[in-house]
């Protein structure tokens, strides 16, 4: 069978032992890899109520069957464990070179287990596996560890490097991991987890290949595909422009979010913050993920000013919104200087950016002072301010102690109405695409398994119409404005995109071109010669309800399935003005379509149909 | 009284839809970078034997000249937009915004997108204009 390298590694923190983790062919591919084998080894671990920052919280570093391939977008890998910003289930993925890395050392994914009493770091070089001190490395943010440890491991071949910064160390609850500089598992607190292991690093270096099932159709499908992305408009856009391509789109649908999700429109901040401004200006060169022919990472310079940097890593769409528009202030400078300091002390920019601008929130409305700042006036406009907050929740030094928890906790500490200033669902703050524009993105932001999530499903650009599966049961367009109908859309867009995050391959990749291609690429590389479309979907929905079950295990119930009061608020100007979607409606709808009781759970039948009699079993008993 | 879509008529009662519209002198400000043409595909059941082509000289707010073209002139603009007349007739009942259709792949573009993109408030008024010159539609009866 190809795309797998065939072995897994467990890694007890605790002794320092290192051991080989059985998986099956069958259970490969019922849950394929990634995100989605990580869900079904944690379920079986049934360590369902441990602490998210102690030792019994395992952590799952899973790549794909076709990651590290070349089927364009397969450089990705995911990161799960239970998570300590939600408390529920956790994952993250993310692009770069870490997956290709991993499987050339002939290892398909690693579970971290225990904690260790000294910071170390993980290393594969060829066939060497071991554990090693990392104390010296300790304290060092991402960028300085990844120089550090490439300086120390320097050869014909770059070793790729994951690793947590100041953030993970002092266990923010939404610190992120990088790969090497530029790559980021951002959402969910992974980077926390692993720092309450004291696991600093991962480096990965190998020249082993990855088995190929069908070599001749495999380059065939390979080379159609990357001609099918080239000549797609939204891979266009994002090879000039970066995923911050349409902000100016984005904000004549509603899409955008202003001052902490409280105004509708202003192209004069997207303007100045948009994919084209910094093409225009501070844009060095578009970079590629391994095997990736779109190339939307940004670098970046910004040669003198307050916000001098490097060239080096620029801002995503998400981080020129959650430390742009929600702070309404326009200098992409100022944002850039944002990410990079999100990027180093290891951070997940939307999270971060959300809190902070809950902050400013509450600062403008005297919930919070001078005083509690620290001096810092958090006053919408003021970029500055924001960059303050980072270095100190990073640290958790005064105020910082109270934001570097996420927006939930933090409200819940400081009481006094600043609880209904937040934008979170299950505790996630909600990603940069407003869902008051987009009603099928309010109900998957409400029922999405690790919170409110724009990347676990492709809801987004259905909706959106960024991407058309009409082969599949969608139509061509959705009205973002309406709540009628949309269950049956977001049930679909959960089942597709589920797996893509199991298998693992980046959506942008997948919007240009159809299921039965992908199909075909899974095929060429496994050889699994009777999967289909229809299996692909089933396993998407299995995932789905795999994951819904765990959270149903660690308390999540049909009233955590609900929208803030910020999105039920509707927002003065802007397409989406004096509209809020209809969340009775969306859910009513979609718990029927889904098949889940009256608490939220999926109901028995419906489990066993997809697979899952053992998750029935212990989630009905 | 209404007017075929495409037409000379059509081309010269838009012309003076933008040029009499204030959102369009406020929203088009901003584009000065040259000629737009727009191309209805030919679609021969409707009676659309031949690719129609829209030619607008757009700057700073105004229209400064309107005219139909052949597919070949339409061609020599800076940004030709090309799409089959559901699209165009989507576009004029305001169903499709053209930009998002240009990202679509639903209105194919030839020229700068990144220009396009970032001037979306532009397109919104034009769009406006459109929707104010009264128009019937060669598949209605």
């Amino acid at each position: 069978m190809g795309g797998y390298v065939g072995r897994y590694l467990e890694v007890d923190l605790t002794r320092g032992s290192i051991t080989d983790l059985p998986i099956t062919e069958e259970v490969r591919r019922k849950y394929l890899g990634g995100s989605g084998l990580a869900a079904y080894l944690f379920f079986l671990r049934g360590k369902y109520t441990a602490d998210p920052l102690g030792p019994d919280n395992d952590l799952f570093v899973l790549t794909g069957p076709i990651s590290g391939t070349l089927v364009p977008g397969s450089s990705r890998f995911a990161v799960a464990a239970r998570s300590p910003l939600t408390g529920i289930w956790g994952e993250g993925s993310c692009g770069g070179d870490f997956a290709p890395a991993l499987k050339r050392c002939g290892v398909d994914g690693l579970v971290f287990v225990g904690q260790s009493p000294t910071p170390v770091m993980f290393v594969l070089d060829g066939g060497e596996v071991a554990l090693r001190d990392a104390t010296d490395l300790w304290g060092l943010d991402t960028y300085e560890t990844t120089d550090r440890l490439r300086e120390t491991m320097a050869g014909k071949r770059r070793p790729s490097v994951l690793s947590i910064g100041q953030a993970g160390e002092n266990l923010v609850h939404f610190a992120a991991i990088a790969n090497n500089k530029h790559d980021f598992v951002g959402r969910t607190g992974m980077g926390a987890v692993m720092g309450s292991k004291r696991l600093k690093a991962i480096v990965c270096r190998g020249e082993g290949t990855i088995p190929i099932a069908d070599p001749v159709a495999y380059k065939v499908i390979c080379k159609e595909l990357v001609s099918k992305i080239s000549q797609a408009v939204p891979a266009q856009a994002l090879k000039e422009m970066g995923t911050d391509s349409a902000m100016d789109l984005g904000m004549m649908i509603g899409d955008i979010p202003i001052a902490n999700w409280s105004r509708g429109e202003d192209f004069e901040l997207s303007n100045a913050l948009s994919g084209p401004t910094m093409s225009e200006t501070y844009l060095k060169r578009g970079l590629a993920c391994y095997a990736c022919p779109i190339a939307c990472r940004r670098e970046v310079e910004v040669p003198d000013g307050p916000y001098k940097m490097a060239v080096g890593p620029g801002p995503e769409y998400e981080t020129c919104a959650s430390f742009g528009t929600m702070l309404a202030q326009k200098d992409l400078a100022g944002v850039i200087k944002s990410n990079e300091w999100c990027n180093r002390y290891g951070v997940d920019s939307i999270s971060a950016g959300c809190t902070i601008a809950w902050a400013y929130d509450c600062f403008s409305k005297g919930l919070l002072t001078l005083e509690d700042t620290g001096g810092v006036p958090l006053e919408f406009g003021y970029v500055d301010g924001a960059i303050a907050m980072l270095h100190k929740l990073a640290r958790r030094e005064g105020i910082g102690d109270l934001l570097a928890d996420g927006s939930r906790a933090a409200a819940r500490r400081l009481g006094r109405g600043s609880e209904e200033l937040t934008a979170e669902i299950k505790g996630l703050e909600i990603p940069m695409h407003d869902p008051r524009g987009s009603h099928g993105l309010a109900l998957s932001y409400m029922t999405s398994y690790r919170g409110a999530c724009h990347k676990a499903h492709l809801v987004e650009a259905i909706e959106h119409g960024l991407a058309g599966y009409t082969d599949v049961g969608l139509e061509e367009n959705y009205d973002g404005l309406s709540s009628e109908g949309k269950a049956p859309m977001v049930r679909i867009g959960e089942d597709l995109g589920v797996p893509l995050n199991a298998l693992a391959l980046c959506e942008f990749d997948m919007w240009c071109y159809q299921f039965d291609d992908l199909v075909r690429a899974i095929r060429a590389v496994t050889g699994w010669e009777d999967f289909s479309v229809e299996e692909y979907r089933r396993t998407g929905e299995r995932l789905w309800l795999l994951k819904r079950a765990l959270n149903n295990l660690m308390g999540v119930t049909r009233v955590d399935d609900c929208l803030p009061l910020k999105i039920r608020t509707p927002l003065p100007d802007g397409a989406a003005a004096g509209l809020v979607p209809d969340e009775a409606l969306l859910l009513g709808d979609y718990y029927q379509e889904r098949g889940l009781d009256e608490t939220g759970r999926p109901l028995a039948e419906i489990l066993q149909r997809a697979g899952l009699a053992e998750v029935d079993a212990v989630l009905h008993r | 009284m209404s007017i075929r879509f495409p037409s000379e008529e059509w081309v010269a009662a838009f012309f003076k839809a933008i040029n009499e519209s204030p959102e369009y002198l406020e929203g088009g400000k901003p584009w000065t970078y040259g000629v737009t043409a727009l191309v209805v595909n030919p679609q021969p059941e409707i009676g659309l034997t031949e690719a129609y082509g829209i030619w607008l000289d757009l700057h700073e707010g105004v229209c400064r000249e309107a005219h139909a073209c052949t597919v070949e002139e339409a061609q020599t603009a800076p940004f030709c937009i090309f799409g089959d007349y559901a699209r165009w007739k989507q576009v004029i009942h305001k169903e499709l915004e053209p930009v998002k259709g240009m990202m679509q792949g639903k209105l194919k573009l030839k020229g700068n997108l990144q220009i396009i993109v970032r001037n979306v408030k532009a397109a919104q008024a034009l769009v406006t204009c459109a929707t104010r010159v009264p128009t019937t539609f060669l598949d209605e009866p």
